[in-house]
């Protein structure tokens, strides 16, 4: 998979949301991705970017334009340096949530991307990767 | 008006909400007092929620408009959401939303069908 950094914004807070939302479909449609798609890419995207101002307060995002086997794909990564996740699985599952949210955020975003990749080290922060490919 | 700002008129007895294309998370929370507040002073029955123009709707989004549609209905009100595109609505069932005490409706024209017709039955009892 080759893979190039395109862009990386910055999320400091809530007002962040929405810039990150617009650069994510401004990716998706530059990458092809078609209007349900995209939706899906940039809901996914707003769930992580909320979870980072929620969760560590800031953050970034590197939204990076893939590719494999000749298909091109976006991909998204999460970075914060919050309190990180104690257990993975448990934050995967459907209707957990330690802030009172729906604990949708999470799994949602999984399961609207293609891939995810959850790094999570406690007291130094979590790192979340998903991607979507083309034609998938 | 800013591009994130909520629109809300009074047509007959229903108060119309409209969500601005990409609201931030200050402006959903606003549509909350907003709407209820309209709702007083309007002395409205129902709430229609234009979602017409909103291309992403996430957890945060679809929490509040639920509960709006609970606090509305504690007011004696509905609610019913119009004009949900199908690319959104794909994407909240896979994202695993449920509004299921909200009414919906395919257009706004077909919201205020549904508020008319209701008011008449209401009017003949």
């Amino acid at each position: 998979m080759s893979a190039a950094t395109d862009e990386v914004l910055s999320i400091t807070g809530e007002g962040d949301i929405v810039a990150v939302r617009r650069a994510v479909r401004e990716a998706a449609h530059g990458v092809g991705f078609g209007v349900t798609d995209t939706t899906r890419i940039v809901t996914a995207a707003s769930e992580l970017a909320r979870n980072v101002c929620k969760y560590a307060g800031q953050g970034t995002v590197h939204l990076r334009r893939v590719e494999r086997d000749g298909r091109g794909g976006l991909q998204l990564e999460f970075e914060d340096h919050g309190p990180g996740i104690p257990d993975v699985a448990l934050a995967l599952e459907q209707g957990y949530s330690t802030s009172g949210g729906l604990g949708l955020g999470l799994p949602g975003a999984k399961r609207l991307m293609d891939e995810t990749d959850i790094r999570s080290d406690v007291g130094c922060g979590v790192t979340v990767s998903v991607t979507k490919w083309l034609g998938s | 008006m800013s591009a994130t700002s909520i629109t809300i008129v009074k047509v007959r007895d229903v108060l119309m909400v409209t969500m601005p294309p990409d609201p931030d998370d200050a402006t959903i929370s606003a549509l909350q007092e907003n709407a209820l507040q309209g709702m007083e002073l309007h002395q409205a029955r129902r709430l229609i929620l234009d979602i017409t123009a909103v291309d992403t709707v996430d957890s945060f989004f679809a929490r509040t408009v639920s509960e709006t549609a609970q606090m509305v209905a504690l007011m004696g009100g509905r609610t019913i959401i119009a004009g949900m595109r199908p690319a959104v609505a794909i994407t909240a069932t896979q994202l695993g939303l449920s509004l299921r005490q909200v009414e919906t409706a395919l257009s706004v024209e077909r919201a205020l069908d549904m508020a008319e017709a209701e008011g008449r039955r209401e009017a003949r009892r």
